[in-house]
């Protein structure tokens, strides 16, 4: 590796006038002064070299972005954990001194929002004068704070790019990693109170230099993580991939010169963000699209070593939506909740990446991957949020429990705005609850270990289109490459869970006219634990509350997820007999019937907190599902009797559903019964004039009720935190007329 | 730059488009910029009522403009929901599902119904067809959800081109607290 360094450094031509060399400092104050007096990536008026000579520019562009892609295609297979290597959770980018990527490969491109919050932070720190940047340094961050990372799971890796004395960009990857070192084991701690259990966490830190890890390093996963193998072996990938990007920019910088690297490099971003302000004017309906989602976090009873923690909080997502008088896509996230002593705040940084997890690819996939698409994307987060906290302490060791339905509802503003506009066929149910299993062991010989399987993370399904299904297992909102990654993987990784059903959960989706794609559901079963094993659940959306509050166009939004653990069975009797559950509803419907027995069963619908698992215990989880679109009363009965005949809607339910009954056909089969259906529609549109009101009615009934105070107590508190904005809380009384002195 | 053709709009908007013809859609770089045009102009052909449609809102719901110069939010029905300025869910009809068992009619399995007294889910029909135009899972106390107030002359006059005769800078303001505090006044 050294060599390589070595050799560039001395293939470095000299420039033949000398140019200024701005400091790092300055050069970002430059770029935020040029980019805000104009709106335009550091003032770039004309892209002249793009002008001049196109060819050489796009010829210029693609080895940078074949050079990310290069890192991506070749470091994974270096070394990497299966979240790495298997599912390609991560990404690599080509940067700009000021952390701007210009080039990124495949995978999580919405990360490129988190690398400039890490490069103002050395700089505003001083990291600039001591230790100073050197080619081939590696730095290292997972800390929401000061580098932009969403949590701790997500590990930057940056490598400064210096030619002839001057940084002129960085290297950079990122992936999640299976296990943060936190008091509860796994890649997202659910129930850190504040960020000191948020696990091993550092600010940007120089851990190496000249592309090698300070032995130091390496003994601080060991020592602090409970996957350390598995973390340094992600290390080693981050850092394989930056070396390969910090060979190839020496090579490009010697064939086309440093003068037009760096210009070009601005042109590029420049270019990206004009093409993505294009498609928001070409694409998109202006005017104002409100969403909302809620969250719950179910902390009484678990927090009593932490007495101030120890409460239920509901967290209130809200997103306002508009195209400001520049044409961006502005959100307002005004009326979420305040910040907490939970799990699930976020930073400003990790809150771009969430916004840009959806926005990066629909607003920018026909044009070069760059933050110039992040320029075209504002927020507004009040200081004191969950998304801007007013304090450095808070928790954010799963920010995406909530943080996903600021991608979702970025997304679904884009559908909603989409199909306004006349360009349906890119619109729908936007969604994706997601699930894992994670936790720790030590085997029998007293091995050690922690682990997360990412499976139902990839692979989610997708929401009911304007004119069609959802479909299940085929997209993964964070990343193009969507992937559940192998089941051996996961149970050579992780080896006392076995995979005893891997299938799709009937009925399991938002359900409408077109319904959404089914969800996955695992059940793992426990064999050989050794001498402990705990698991726990982390995942974004859970049952509890639906994944968005509205639904499309008269679809019911997708639920959340959910998990069934049960423990003390007589697993081994059913195996003997063929006879195992294969999916979460079997387990329930197992125990219900008696044919699977068990000590305890319990369905959670908030996160599962730890449990120490045993033989035969059995984890069973169902997320990932799609939601539905239109009125579910026109649905067509053939498309309704393909489901049932598939197994994907149970017909009992697909008659209280959908009004159309599915009968035995006495050959095996299945048909529809058109004169009950007939009759079984009418009735349930005669259910809605007899069980309806007018809207107004409904509206002086629950107005007193808020005026009573008459909900859950976390409710209440959700509201109290919600209305503590002043804009919100002005929308808020004004819709209900509240008394002025009106306090929730 | 191609024009996709009408009967294409048709089967999109009917949802028979075939999957490949779909595919053809979306893989459109750029998109056709005369789409929002065969769009209304398709949906004009299909309503039973000659208001002009001004934008399509969802499956059932257009802005129109009335000869008189109102827009309304008006259902393919027929049924009007009032100034499109203010949340036309006031105008609908509600059912509120509260309980585990009406739960269970809409969320399946089990497992997967949202919790009873931490939500309500309030459907929304048409006064007119009771078609369900909308649905909400949402906490008791919460207002209903605004889902779009569409900007339509900066529609019109900057995104597409072609300003509309009756532009007014009081065209994009929500008035839904207007109407509920002329409720409140009874």
């Amino acid at each position: 590796m050294n060599a390589v360094i070595d050799e560039h450094r001395t293939q470095t031509t000299p420039a033949a006038v000398p140019r200024p060399r701005p400091t790092l400092r300055e050069k970002i104050a430059a770029r935020d002064a040029r980019t805000a007096e104009t709106g335009r990536y550091y003032g770039i008026d004309r892209l002249a070299l793009r002008e001049a000579d196109p060819l050489k520019y796009e010829r210029f562009y693609s080895r940078l972005q074949a050079a990310c892609m290069a890192a991506r295609e070749v470091a994974r297979y270096v070394a990497a954990s299966p979240g790495g290597r298997e599912m390609g959770e991560a990404v690599w980018a080509l940067t700009t001194a000021e952390g701007d990527s210009l080039a990124l490969s495949e995978g999580f491109v919405a990360h490129s929002a988190a690398f400039p919050v890490a490069v103002r932070f050395m700089c505003e720190h001083g990291y600039e004068e001591n230790p100073g940047f050197a080619d081939g340094d590696v730095y290292v961050s997972d800390d929401g704070p000061t580098c932009g990372a969403p949590h701790p799971g997500d590990t930057y890796t940056y490598v400064p790019i210096v030619h002839d004395g001057e940084v002129v960009g960085w290297a950079g990857a990122i992936n999640h990693i299976m296990e943060v070192g936190a008091p509860q084991a796994g890649s997202w701690p659910m129930f850190a109170i504040d960020t000191y259990m948020d696990g091993f966490l550092v600010p940007p830190t120089r851990t190496g230099e000249k592309l090698q890890q300070y032995a130091w390093w390496n003994e601080l996963w060991k020592r602090r993580t409970r996957a350390g193998t598995m973390n340094i072996l992600d290390d080693k990938m981050r850092l394989a991939g930056c070396a390969m990007i910090l060979r190839a920019v020496h090579e490009i910088i010697a064939e086309f010169g440093v003068e037009y690297y760096l210009q070009a490099a601005r042109e590029v971003i420049e270019e990206s963000r004009r093409m993505v302000m294009d498609n928001i004017l070409n694409w998109m309906v202006p005017g104002t699209y409100e969403q909302a989602s809620f969250r719950i976090c179910k902390y009484k009873g678990l927090q009593k070593v932490w007495e101030h923690a120890d409460r239920d909080n509901v967290i209130h997502v809200r997103l306002k939506v508009s195209i400001d008088e520049e044409g961006r896509f502005a959100a307002d996230m005004e009326g979420s909740s305040r910040w907490g002593f939970h799990a699930f705040n976020a930073y400003p940084g990790g809150t771009s990446v969430a916004q840009m997890m959806a926005l990066a690819g629909a607003l920018g996939h026909n044009t070069k991957f760059t933050s110039g698409g992040n320029l075209a994307v504002t927020k507004h987060a009040p200081y004191g949020s969950i998304y801007n906290p007013d304090t450095t302490i808070a928790a954010h060791s799963n920010a995406w429990a909530q943080m996903m339905q600021i991608s979702v509802m970025s997304f679904q503003t884009l559908c909603r705005s989409m199909f306004l506009r006349g360009y349906a066929e890119e619109s729908f149910a936007v969604s994706g609850p997601w699930d894992s299993v994670q936790g720790d062991g030590v085997l029998a010989d007293g091995t050690t270990y922690g682990y997360t399987n990412f499976e139902l993370l990839g692979a989610c399904a997708h929401g009911a289109y304007a004119y069609r299904d959802g479909e299940p297992a085929v997209w993964f909102i964070a990343s193009q490459l969507c992937n559940m990654g192998n089941s051996e993987e996961f149970e050579y990784l992780i080896p006392p869970l076995f995979h005893l059903g891997r299938k799709l959960e009937p009925g399991a989706c938002g359900h409408g006219k077109f319904r959404g794609g089914i969800g996955l559901t695992t059940v793992h079963w426990v064999k050989e634990p050794g001498q402990r094993l705990s698991a726990s659940r982390a995942g974004s959306a859970c049952a509890f509350f639906t994944e968005n509050a509205a639904g499309m166009f008269g679809g019911y939004p997708s639920p959340g997820a959910a998990t069934v653990v049960t423990q003390g069975t007589n697993l081994p009797e059913l195996i003997a007999s063929g006879e195992t559950p294969r999916m979460l509803s079997e387990v329930v419907q197992f125990v219900q019937d008696g044919r699977l027995k068990a000590r305890r069963q319990e369905v959670w619908k908030s996160d599962a907190p730890e449990h120490t698992l045993e033989e035969n215990d059995l984890w069973a989880q169902v997320a990932g599902m799609g939601g539905g679109w239109g009125d579910p009363l026109e649905r067509q009965p053939a498309l309704v009797l393909a489901d049932v005949e598939s197994t994907q809607v149970p017909a009992d339910f697909a008659r209280t559903m959908y009004g159309v009954v599915v009968v035995e056909d006495g050959a095996g089969g299945w048909r529809i019964d058109e004169e009950a259906t007939r009759a079984q529609r009418e009735r349930m549109r005669e259910n809605r004039r007899q069980h309806s009101t007018p809207t107004r009615a409904w509206w002086a009934m629950e107005r007193l009720r808020i005026l009573a105070k008459d909900v859950p107590e976390p409710i209440g508190d959700m509201f109290r935190s919600a209305t503590s904005f002043a804009g919100y809380a002005q929308q808020y009384n004004d819709f209900w007329q509240l008394p002025a002195d009106f306090q929730w | 730059m191609e024009k996709v053709s009408k009967e294409l709009v048709r089967q999109l908007v009917d949802g028979t488009i075939t999957r490949d013809d779909a595919r053809m859609l979306l893989k459109m770089n750029p998109k056709d910029p005369e789409r929002f045009w065969t769009w209304l102009e398709v949906l004009q052909e299909r309503v039973p009522w000659p208001d002009r449609i001004l934008l399509r809102l969802s499956d059932h719901l257009y802005v129109v403009r009335k000869d008189d110069g109102r827009r309304l939010v008006k259902c393919d029905c027929g049924q009007e929901l009032g100034d499109y300025r203010a949340n036309w869910k006031i105008e609908c009809r509600m059912r509120v599902r509260t309980t585990e068992r009406q739960f269970h009619e809409v969320y399946y399995p089990a497992a997967l119904s949202p919790e009873p007294g931490y939500n309500e889910i309030r459907e929304f029909f048409c006064p007119g067809c009771y078609a369900q135009l909308a649905v909400e899972v949402v906490p008791p106390g919460y207002p209903l959800i605004f889902e779009v107030l569409p900007d339509i002359d900066r529609l019109y006059r900057e995104f597409l081109g072609r300003p509309l005769p009756d532009e007014s800078p009081t065209w994009y303001r929500d008035t839904t607290a207007q109407r509920t505090a002329e409720w409140i006044a009874g």
